[in-house]
């Protein structure tokens, strides 16, 4: 209570040349989109053996992100654990532009964006069987969810902060595990095929949106020269390990259900094909083990360079995890009929990497940061500097 | 009281104020349902499918017909309907009235449209003007008027005649229709060549002489499909590479599940072709060997008393003769170890071949064109005799031949008679071909080396040799040397290449014709061939051109193509009046003569014996005439020789194997995206040439799957991705041909490799079919 | 639908005939190695043994338009769904790209139609041959972005029912009319005087990935 908030100047040369080189590659993106947009998907390497690719990747990496974050801005003001306050408004903001950057995600990649109109047409014309129009909901929902939310933080209405926060918990629980659900349901494909799938994105999300949420923190706080309470990002270190270890347990579970028959085939493939080196290296290795291994570390755990190296990790191993599970997913060749079917009906998918899609994904990315970076100048989102201890008016107080 | 008065009308009151509030909910509720539902309703219209975009600008005039006619993308010339809208042709099917095939077509009719609308055709007569000739030359070709171009091929071929060597004239035909190539054959007779090459020499006339050494009848065989039992294929490609594919195609359907007995196919064949994954057995065999297998066969059949006691005593001659030499040479322990096939296999299947009435055996060119072919043919198609399946229903049938409106004999003046009278260049009919109708693959040594005389034009109708012949590289030496080259064709095909000038002809779906399929049902059936659509750009039919050259000409060869309808229409007309009226024709597309006749022993047989002939007494006479020598009796038997290979079995450990795959358009052209998409599926890939290896030889080769590899034969060097397969004898290397093009085409220009241009140049001695089976190979990586 | 495998020839004319008759892109050589290539049907080649005790089936495909289609269940935009006579059809003004069908069909039967057709001169360029025939008519060719499958040739069911002719006889998609060996029997399931039921009862039959439950219709009947 009492801490008072307040925008960035944002005059620094450091803002305007990152504002410039967001833009231009917010630009870049875009041209890239109307060239897909124009002459069609082949211009992203898109392919009807790997249907989905980069940009449906981030986009289930940005839900992930976004909830966690959502969930993580919880803590203080539902569970009321005032050590968080300060980064608190930070989270709610993350939130609401990841949750816009994967919509734009989800537009980017549809055929026919100027068909994303339908995906709103609840119970009229969407088919509300199909995880996709439900996540529809979901995802509208959560956007103005996040809003209300946001405001209602502002205007510092505290009863209908809480409310909201309850609200934001259970729907940004609920909008993860339903993107997790667009895979889990579909029986075709083994690797996706899995109950747990809901389960395992959300601990995903909670894990990567924290991990996110505190590189974001540190960096912000380090480029807007305000002190930041070391104590915060351990803490919150304390919890990503846990969550870490949920996550991998989940994950554990999954895989090891699927090594028996009749999901055997496709999981081995996974795990020792062309595609292992995402999974073990990136998911496994750079999402689980090393992050573990440094927090639980005794020194290096506890220094800041430790934990940022370790959220670094995780960042990008979530990423790498939600990418082992949409390529080599859809990449495994369809068994039609037993035995060797030959030609290209019976190999399995490659993904090419093509500079458009490329391109037109780190649009995305910089559309979010360009937004973060307007946010920060334009709205009340970072605690002011507190006082020097010298002061002597104690931690947690608000400052000028 | 006055309390309860009060309570009363505050009770009202509340009463009233729940009413509101009531009426106010309702209303709110109403009003939003009803927004609902106008919304949806809104939604729902824009949703409809009057709104579409794309159906808005479809509003033009729509005139729709079908027209009878044929195809013409292989020899089988399938009777079809074209659906021709607004004058663009949109869709062809079967023509339900022909029964070669009972109205059925195979895939590649349907590219017929593929064909037509070629974009990369030509549209002008063009002219070269580069004076270098060969492969990847560009010939800086120049349209000139059809006016210019007829003019100087009508000088040309008169200055021939002047000159009194009309004989030093070339005729190239191709896959054309019967009536053009009636017309081409008219005009190499009115003018006096007797040089007129056909690809038959490259296609299977090992089939028809062994056909003819048994029966006289030098023709494919006809097979009554629809009745047989048990079809033993050698090397025959039914499903893939067969004459008339499409009826092989309706008839296996027809056999299989439409008769009470299902009729059992067993495939001969180092390779697992399609027809052997469809067929009950595959028999793998040592390449070359099928003749001996044959005669194994009979061993058996004879040994065992399983012959067609009747039939064989009745109908045949040489019987004994023939009897002595299966017994003594081919019994099945020996053939066994010449084949590569178990004895104990080979006697089953001459049981159940012989005990399964009424059987068939088939031949196909991988079995019959090698150097010894003509008796491997032989051989097999006694088989057929053994069991009595000669003119039977299920058996071997005779086509008939429809008998179109004579025309009366051309004219043939001095230089005419001089110029027939020269031999032709492929020494058809010596003693080095002595049954040849014509020997394609000789042509280019002959042109090279001047042999019998040199040549001063040639002109090629739908031909591409320097593709589909072995050794290639020699056509194009060949066809560099020709002093003046015209060819007739739609597009720039490989050979069109080396011309001087090109005609751009029309293709099937833009011309007057008639055709018969070459076998067919048995009985005559004659299909029409009218234009579905106007020709592309100003190209013209073969017959115009030839009746325009032939009206040039003047003389005996004006004379020759006088009255017989003065154009396309009017010739097709002319000839088939007498078979179906006109109108008739150009509604139905197809004439039909009665039902077929069996055992007609007493008139079919063409021998000297009027019978059946296990010692061909066609084969003695002829060898005497052109050999002059005296051959043995067994000279004349069925027999089988170990193969002679091009190439030494060290340095060159495997066979060629090159297959022809269904999706090969044989007009001299693969640039059809729909042919090429799904080219081989066997192997499940379009777009490419795969060498096509046993796995196990290939890891002893050490290679990976889809490596790309060299295949070098003595002569020449392909390089393609290597396929590791189970279907592929272990000492053979089976290679697709249909790929290589490089004259045009960008979905065929640069895609794959021909497997023709490794193969050695060899031939089969008595009908010089150019032997394509015989050249050995290595492999190895590249 | 019903194919039999055993009458079958493996000769792809009914990929073929389905590709002229709904106007399909055909592909280049780069667009079938990167996958990008459309086959409303398609014929596989499954392989099995080892020389010489080798066997190949050759296996036409179809859209399976199963009963329980897993498609059905997970499109957002309702573009595809079954109708009332068991045909699942595909509206492309509905469909927004999203690909998540063909992420769910088991038999790889959808592709996504990611360019538009490099030379739209030749094949359909028309009307259906009764304009009162519209709903979702699929032609000239549909734009890039959407997912196409086969149809069942749904335009000659919808003309023919107009006109009265009989399903399964008079009326047959272009890929049962156009095999030559007429190893594909079309008709009603339902209709027990139906060739497709007559043949269902007499022969042996299975269903391609049975234990995924789709209940698909299309039957096969082995050699």
């Amino acid at each position: 209570m009492g801490l008072a908030y307040s925008k960035i100047d944002g005059k620094s040369k450091e803002f305007y040349i990152l504002l410039i080189l967001f833009s231009i590659f917010t630009l870049i993106g875009f041209i890239c989109f109307m060239v897909s947009y124009i002459s069609g998907h082949h211009v992203l390497g898109s392919s009807s053996i790997i249907p989905w690719g980069m940009p449906i990747t981030i986009t289930i990496y940005l839900i992930g992100l976004s909830a966690g974050s959502l969930i993580l801005s919880a803590l203080t003001y539902v569970f009321g654990k005032e050590e968080y306050r300060p980064i608190a408004r930070l989270a709610v903001y993350l939130a609401i532009i990841l949750i816009l950057g994967a919509m734009i995600g989800i537009a980017l990649d549809l055929g026919r964006p100027e068909k994303t109109w339908r995906l709103f047409m609840f119970f009229v014309l969407n088919n509300m069987r199909s995880m996709f129009a439900v996540n529809g909901i979901l995802y509208g929902g959560y956007f103005l969810i996040g809003m209300v939310y946001l405001v209602t933080i502002f205007a510092e209405k505290y009863k209908f902060i809480t409310l909201m926060g309850k609200i934001a918990i259970f729907w940004a629980a609920l909008v993860h595990m339903g993107t997790g659900a667009i895979f889990g349901f579909i029986a075709t494909r083994p690797i996706f095929f899995s109950p747990i799938k809901p389960f395992e994105f959300l601990a995903a999300a909670m894990v990567s949106g924290l991990a996110l949420l505190m590189i974001t923190v540190v960096a912000t706080f380090k480029f807007t020269k305000r002190n930041l309470n070391q104590e915060l990002i351990f803490s919150l270190s304390r919890y990503l390990r846990v969550l870490i270890i949920v996550l991998a347990v989940m994950v554990l579970v999954d895989k090891l259900t699927h090594l028996y028959s009749p999901h055997r085939d496709p999981t081995l493939w996974l795990l020792t094909g062309p595609y292992s080196w995402i999974f073990w290296i990136l998911q496994v290795g750079f999402a689980y083990i090393l992050p573990v291994l440094i927090l639980f570390h005794p020194r290096f755990g506890k220094t800041l360079k430790g934990v940022m190296v370790a959220a670094f990790l995780v960042v990008i191993g979530i990423f790498g995890e939600r990418f082992s599970l949409v390529i080599p997913g859809t990449a495994y060749p369809l068994p039609f009929y037993p035995g060797k079917i030959e030609g290209i009906w019976g190999m399995a998918g490659s993904f090419p990497i093509t500079p458009v899609e490329s391109f037109m994904s780190l649009g995305i990315f910089t559309l979010m940061g360009l937004l973060f970076l307007v946010g920060l100048k334009n709205l009340e989102l970072l605690p002011v500097t507190p006082p020097s201890p010298q002061r002597g008016e104690g931690k947690g107080e608000g400052g000028t | 009281m006055k309390n309860k008065v009060r309570s009363g009308s505050k009770e009202k009151e509340q009463n009233g104020f729940k009413l509101k509030m009531d009426r106010r909910k309702f209303l709110k509720w109403s009003a939003f349902t009803g927004a609902a539902v106008g919304a949806s309703k809104i939604i729902g219209q824009l949703d409809t499918p009057a709104a579409s975009p794309l159906q808005k600008n479809i509003q033009k005039t729509f005139e729709e017909k079908w027209i009878a006619t044929s195809c013409l993308n292989c020899p089988a010339r399938c009777a079809t309907r074209v659906r021709v809208v607004n004058g663009k042709a949109v869709k062809i099917t079967g023509n339900p009235l022909s029964q070669v095939s009972e109205g059925k077509i195979c895939p590649r009719a349907h590219i017929g449209l593929q064909v037509l609308y070629d974009s990369e055709r030509i549209n002008t007569p063009l002219k070269r003007t580069s004076n270098k000739k060969g492969k990847g030359v560009d010939p800086k070709w120049i349209p000139i008027s059809w006016d210019q171009a007829l003019n100087e091929v009508t000088n040309r071929l008169r200055k021939l005649r002047e000159n009194g060597e009309p004989h030093k004239l070339l005729l190239f035909n191709g896959l054309n229709t019967v009536s053009s190539e009636e017309l081409i054959f008219r005009f190499a007779d009115a003018f006096g060549t007797p040089n007129l090459i056909s690809g038959d020499g490259l296609d299977s006339e090992t089939e028809k002489s062994g056909n003819w050494m048994a029966d006289g009848h030098y023709a494919h065989t006809a097979y009554d499909l629809d009745h047989t039992n048990y079809i033993l294929a050698f090397g025959a490609d039914m499903l893939e590479s067969s004459k008339p594919l499409s009826r092989f195609l309706r008839k296996w359907g027809k056999f299989r599940r439409e008769k009470p007995n299902r009729t059992k196919v067993v495939v001969i064949n180092p390779r697992y072709s399609v027809t052997a994954a469809k067929a009950d057995e595959w028999i793998p065999i040592n390449p070359g060997t099928d003749g001996a297998l044959a005669m194994a066969i009979a061993h058996v059949i004879i040994s065992e008393e399983l012959y067609d006691k009747t039939f064989v005593k009745g109908w045949t001659v040489g019987f004994d003769s023939y009897k002595n030499l299966v017994l003594s040479q081919y019994a099945p322990k020996e053939v066994s170890k010449i084949t590569g096939i178990e004895p104990e296999a080979i006697q089953r299947i001459a049981r159940e071949f012989a005990q399964t009435q009424p059987a068939l055996a088939l031949r196909g060119k991988e079995s019959i064109n090698w150097p010894e072919g003509s008796f491997t043919s032989y051989a097999i198609f006694c088989l057929n005799a053994l069991v009595g399946s000669i003119d039977v229903p299920g058996g071997v049938i005779y086509q008939e031949s429809p008998q179109y409106n004579e025309m009366p004999r051309w004219v043939e003046d001095e230089t005419t008679k001089k110029g027939k009278a020269k031999p032709s260049l492929d020494f058809r009919g010596t003693d080095k071909f002595p049954a040849a109708k014509v020997v394609t693959n000789q042509i280019p040594e002959s042109l090279l080396e001047n042999a019998p005389y040199p040549i001063e034009m040639a002109i090629g109708f739908n031909t591409n040799f320097n593709m589909s012949s072995p050794g290639p590289d020699r056509w194009d030496q060949a066809l560099t040397k020709l002093p003046y080259y015209v060819h007739l064709s739609p597009f720039i095909s490989e050979m069109a290449l080396y011309a001087d000038l090109v005609l751009p002809s029309t293709t099937f779906l833009e011309e007057w014709g008639y055709d018969h399929s070459p076998p067919g049902s048995g009985f005559a059936e004659v299909k029409i061939k009218q234009p579905a659509v106007s020709p592309h750009g100003s190209a013209r039919p073969i017959i115009d051109i030839l009746f325009h050259i032939a009206r040039g000409l003047k003389g005996g060869v004006a004379q020759s193509f006088a009255n017989i309808g003065d154009h396309a229409e009017g010739f097709v007309k002319i000839r088939t009046e007498k078979l179906i009226p006109w109108k008739d024709f150009l509604r139905k597309g197809v004439w039909m003569e009665k039902d077929y006749e069996y055992r007609k022993y007493d008139r079919i047989f063409h021998t000297p014996s009027k019978k059946f002939e296990f010692s061909s007494g066609n084969l003695k006479v002829l060898l005497a005439k052109t050999k002059k020598g005296k051959g043995e009796g067994s000279d004349y038997l069925p027999h089988y020789r170990e193969p002679k290979f091009l190439g030494d079995k060290e340095k060159f450990p495997f066979v060629l194997l090159p297959y022809q795959p269904l999706m090969t358009i044989e007009n001299g052209s693969q640039n059809y995206p729909w042919a090429q998409e799904i080219f081989l599926p066997m192997d499940g890939v379009g777009w490419e040439t795969l060498v096509e290896i046993n796995s196990e030889t290939a890891k002893k080769l050490r290679l990976k799957d889809g490596q790309v590899v060299w295949v070098e034969s003595p002569f020449q060097k392909i390089r393609a991705k290597v396929k590791f397969s189970e279907g592929v004898h272990p000492g053979v290397v089976a290679i697709p041909s249909g790929q290589g093009h490089t004259s045009y085409g960008k979905w065929q220009k640069g895609i794959g490799v021909n497997p023709h241009d490794i193969i050695g140049v060899d031939y089969d001695t008595i009908s010089g079919q150019a032997a394509f089976f015989n050249t050995r190979v290595k492999v190895y990586k590249a | 639908m019903v194919i039999d495998l055993d009458k079958c020839v493996g000769c792809q004319a009914c990929s073929t005939a389905c590709k002229n008759e709904n106007n399909v892109p055909y592909g280049s050589p780069d667009d079938q190695r990167m996958r990008r290539d459309i086959f409303w049907n398609k014929v596989i080649a499954v392989t099995n043994g080892k020389y010489p005790r080798v066997n190949t089936e050759l296996i036409s495909m179809p859209c399976m338009h199963c009963d329980h289609a897993p498609c059905v269940t997970v499109c957002p935009a309702k573009a595809t769904y079954r109708r009332e006579d068991g045909i699942v059809v595909q509206d492309f003004r509905r469909c927004i790209g999203c690909k998540y069908c063909i992420v769910a069909c088991p038999y790889g039967a959808r592709s996504f139609n990611s360019k538009e057709q490099e030379e739209k001169e030749y094949h359909r360029p028309d009307l259906p041959p009764d304009r009162s025939v519209w709903g979702q008519w699929p032609f000239p060719t549909r734009t890039h972005g959407v997912v196409e499958k086969c149809t069942f040739c749904f335009h000659r069911i919808d003309q023919g029912i107009k006109e009265g002719k009989k399903i399964g006889t008079e009326v047959v998609p272009a890929c049962v009319e156009d095999c030559p060996a007429e190893a594909r029997i079309f008709g009603d399931l339902d209709d027990t005087h139906s060739k497709v039921s007559h043949l269902l009862s007499s022969r042996a039959w299975i269903r391609l990935r049975e234990e995924l439950d789709t209940k698909c219709k299309v039957y096969y009947l082995l050699r």
